[in-house]
């Protein structure tokens, strides 16, 4: 498997033209946690949050199933996660700090941390009202003011598991 | 028919997606870790760019005026300005970004890649985003 990555200022770029494409082709705004309100709406409806008109996210939750066939894709190609681990460097580079075990971050053992992990993603992305897609790509091509707080809010959350919580974990 | 193509076109936006962020290597814990210490431009020259090409996109299509391909003029609207929540509930995300390496679109493309691990990241997002619904009305926003 390689290991480097396609280079930035091609897969920026590619990842920027899904602003106009969802526009121009399908008159939506890029975005993808409301999926998850989608998700638990067709589970229940007694939350007044969940009882809305789920029919405009409706596309989200298919958008989803894109990125769920391409997870599954890559898979069957042999595609590891743990396989990642050499810096691309930039910044002096260097390795990404010696604590990652040899097993590599992508294992059961961290069965925790992802769960735990995952409620902050959903409860803070719907919180914030918007996750990297709506608020960092989407809302900042705006100049969005509520995504410019939301993004620094993001940085800030994960500097602070960065240096503070991730050390302590292994 | 109609409903078919609108589902698949979706699903196959879903996959361009998906197929960029993973060459690029932003649904990995490694390259997000190697961000928040500052480690590697890569991540940022990604984001940055990304941002830049959706900006210029929205400059061009206002100023031209540009349809959609249903003849319908592009509007683009912004979010609630709630700075309590969007701040706060950012650092959370964040909290949970640093924490797993994944955000919104990467939790799906690692459903697909490790099933065990993305399963637990999906149970964990759709149990935040429950707690939310309990909680909406008692937060501050």
């Amino acid at each position: 498997m390689k290991n480097e990555p396609l280079a930035w200022y091609i897969a920026g770029p590619l990842i920027g033209l899904i602003v106009p494409l969802l526009l121009l082709l399908k008159e939506k705004q890029f975005g993808i946690s409301s999926s998850y309100r989608f998700l638990i709406s067709g589970f229940t409806r007694k939350i007044g949050y969940f009882n809305y008109n789920r029919e405009q996210d409706t596309w989200q939750f298919y958008f989803a199933i894109g990125l769920v066939l391409t997870g599954l894709f890559y898979n069957w190609n042999g595609y590891d996660l743990n396989a990642l681990k050499t810096t691309v460097g930039g910044f002096g580079g260097g390795d990404v700090k010696h604590y990652i075990s040899t097993s590599g971050f992508y294992d059961l053992s961290n069965w925790a941390i992802f769960l735990f992990g995952g409620v902050l993603i959903g409860f803070g992305s719907r919180y914030s009202n918007g996750c990297t897609a709506g608020h960092c790509i989407m809302g900042m091509s705006q100049f969005s003011k509520t995504s410019f707080i939301a993004t620094i809010g993001f940085f800030i959350g994960g500097l602070i598991a960065t240096y503070f919580i991730i050390p302590y974990l292994f | 028919m109609k409903k078919l193509l609108n589902i698949l076109s979706f699903i196959l936006l879903g996959i361009y997606f998906a197929t960029v962020l993973t060459e690029a290597q932003a649904i990995s814990w490694y390259r997000i870790q190697e961000m928040f210490y500052f480690k590697s431009f890569h991540m940022y020259g990604l984001l940055g760019s990304a941002i830049a090409t959706g900006a210029l996109s929205l400059w061009i299509i206002k100023k031209f005026n540009i349809k959609s391909v249903n003849h319908n003029p592009i509007e683009v609207k912004d979010k609630p300005f709630q700075w309590k929540a969007n701040f706060g509930g950012g650092i959370i995300f964040g909290l949970g970004w640093g924490l797993t390496g994944a955000c919104s679109a990467p939790l799906f493309i690692s459903l697909g890649i490790n099933w065990k691990i993305g399963i637990l990241l999906l149970i964990g997002a759709l149990a935040g985003t429950y707690l939310y619904g309990i909680l909406k009305d008692k937060l501050p926003h």
